[in-house]
């Protein structure tokens, strides 16, 4: 169960309570900060640390079981209100197998399930790519889906 | 070439007292007493920086009205009137009755108590940040008590304000004015949001004079610019991105408000002398309104002890008040009462544990 208050002037704090009563709170602080508190059961003094936006993402990410790998930097999202649903965000590089090849003919949804919502080329990016889109190398995708979609799409496109 | 000398004057001290870990209010009117009438006399409030100063005022009370979300107000009333409600008696309602009692004049009396009752959000807020509070409870119970004197400030300023010959006229003048605003809060925001979302300089443009419109409404139709700028702050809640952009306008102009402040401070020993008096009255009062708040809603002494020492210190609301209401003695007074809290109550916050478990084992 995670509580969410709102801290006027501070940020927005979310607690939560392990099954063991360890106690957890994440306040997002109004200068984008992070600051974590771990509370063990029975102990009086939380523990606490202050992040940057970009190493609590990186935590969340491990959290939440993802590899993190240099080349694949992937966020997994929940839904409070849909406690079954874990949606993967992973961004790959292109490389020989896909370049000169559209979305279409690779059938990227039909064979794996996933979808490319993004590439990024030179620093352009197209948002929602059609399918008729031509892959270039070293281009940057962001592709969607869940854990097992997302390991046949690293099967079955990337390891071609 | 005052207001670029108090800049650079202020950058360093603001430096030092991030590197000290020391509230930076204080250390700004320490600067300004130093450098102006009361110190070496280097620098002199003109009309350019008394303009400055007032701007730094407004955007304050514009960023006080800001933090007043109707909405979530209402949502969470309960929580806020229990946090509010034994600060508001004692430090406000108490001390006022022992003021007056004490043979201060009602006006001057109403004057030191609204002073008093008004803890310092910036310092209070800063130090939960700054000393990893923000899982506990009584955090929670601060930020809501913050809410709830932000609230009462609003009546403060008009009731100060009452000084108009025509009462019946000015109270009706500033009725419809905050029907109007309120009845702006409902459709407003849709439009101003779209000005918000912008890329231009119109976002900047818009936020920068809206913090200022209060002086606009005062000169236009004599309504009190505090009571206004708090009202215009309170319609723009609702508006996103509004608070970031504010920030940084609200931050010069405040440190300069204070820094000037300082400068112009005429010191008699009189005015120290009460501000000690009234610096242990802020004190013992904020302890004692926190220990019956944390007994009322933790049922604990040390819940309650945990809030009062974490909202001891005055600032910048109480500065205003000596500002705008102040004359020599009462500002003086303020002054050392500030100084006094602000610097006390960033270190009682700080060693707020110890204290609290040094007193647990005296009192087995």
């Amino acid at each position: 169960m995670v509580r969410l208050t709102g801290m006027e002037g501070i940020g927005t704090k979310y607690e939560l309570e392990t099954s063991k009563g360890d106690k957890i709170a994440v306040v997002f602080l109004l200068n984008r900060r992070v600051q974590l508190y771990i509370q063990e059961k029975g102990c009086e003094k939380p523990c606490s640390i202050e992040m940057s936006e970009n190493e609590s993402k990186r935590l969340a990410t491990i959290l939440s079981g993802a590899p993190v790998e240099k080349e694949k930097e992937s966020i997994e999202v929940d839904f409070m209100g849909i406690p079954d649903l874990t949606l993967a965000l992973h961004t790959y590089t292109v490389g020989r197998s896909m370049a000169g090849k559209t979305i279409e003919e690779l059938a990227i949804r039909k064979r794996t399930g996933v979808n490319v919502i993004a590439v990024s080329r030179k620093g352009n990016t197209i948002i929602s790519p059609p399918p008729h889109l031509i892959f270039e190398e070293d281009d940057q995708i962001v592709v969607i889906g869940n854990k097992d979609q997302i390991e046949r799409f690293e099967k079955e496109i990337l390891g071609a | 070439m005052e207001i670029a000398i108090a800049g650079l004057v202020c950058l360093i001290f603001a430096i030092i007292a991030r590197k000290l870990s020391f509230p930076a209010i204080p250390v700004y009117i320490i600067a300004g007493l130093a450098l102006g009438s009361s110190g070496f006399g280097i620098l002199q409030a003109d009309e350019v920086s008394k303009k400055i100063a007032e701007f730094g005022v407004v955007f304050l009370l514009f960023y006080i009205g800001l933090h007043i979300n109707p909405r979530e107000v209402g949502a969470k009333r309960k929580t806020i009137f229990a946090s509010g409600f034994y600060d508001l008696l004692i430090n406000f309602a108490l001390v006022f009755i022992l003021l007056f009692a004490t043979g201060f004049e009602l006006s001057r009396a109403f004057i030191i108590a609204s002073s008093l009752y008004i803890s310092s959000s910036a310092i209070v807020l800063q130090s939960l940040i700054e000393n990893r509070k923000l899982i506990l409870k009584e955090a929670e119970i601060v930020v809501w008590m913050m809410v709830f004197e932000d609230i009462v400030i609003a009546i403060l300023i008009v009731l100060n304000s009452v000084g108009f010959s025509d009462l019946l006229y000015f109270f009706a003048k500033l009725t419809l004015f905050t029907v109007l605003v309120l009845i702006l809060s409902n459709t407003a925001p849709k439009y101003l949001d779209r000005v918000m979302e912008r890329d231009d300089e119109a976002p900047l443009l818009l936020v920068f004079s809206a913090g200022l419109l209060g002086l606009a409404i005062e000169e236009l139709f004599q309504i009190p610019y505090a009571f206004a700028a708090i009202l215009i702050g309170l319609m723009f809640s609702q508006v996103k991105s509004v608070e970031e952009m504010v920030i940084p306008f609200k931050d010069v102009f405040l440190i300069l408000f204070f820094f000037f402040f300082g400068v112009s401070t005429k010191f008699d020993m009189g005015g120290l002398a009460l501000g000690i008096v009234l610096a242990i009255v802020a004190i013992s009062g904020k302890v004692v309104s926190g220990l019956l708040t944390g007994l009322r809603t933790e049922k604990s002494w040390k819940s309650g002890l945990e809030i009062g020492l974490n909202t001891i210190a005055r600032g910048e609301f109480s500065i205003f008040m000596a500002f705008a209401f102040g004359d020599v003695l009462i500002s003086s007074a303020i002054t050392v009462t500030v100084l006094i809290t602000s610097i006390l109550g960033s270190l009682t916050s700080r060693y707020s544990e110890r204290i609290i478990s040094a007193l647990g084992r005296a009192s087995q």
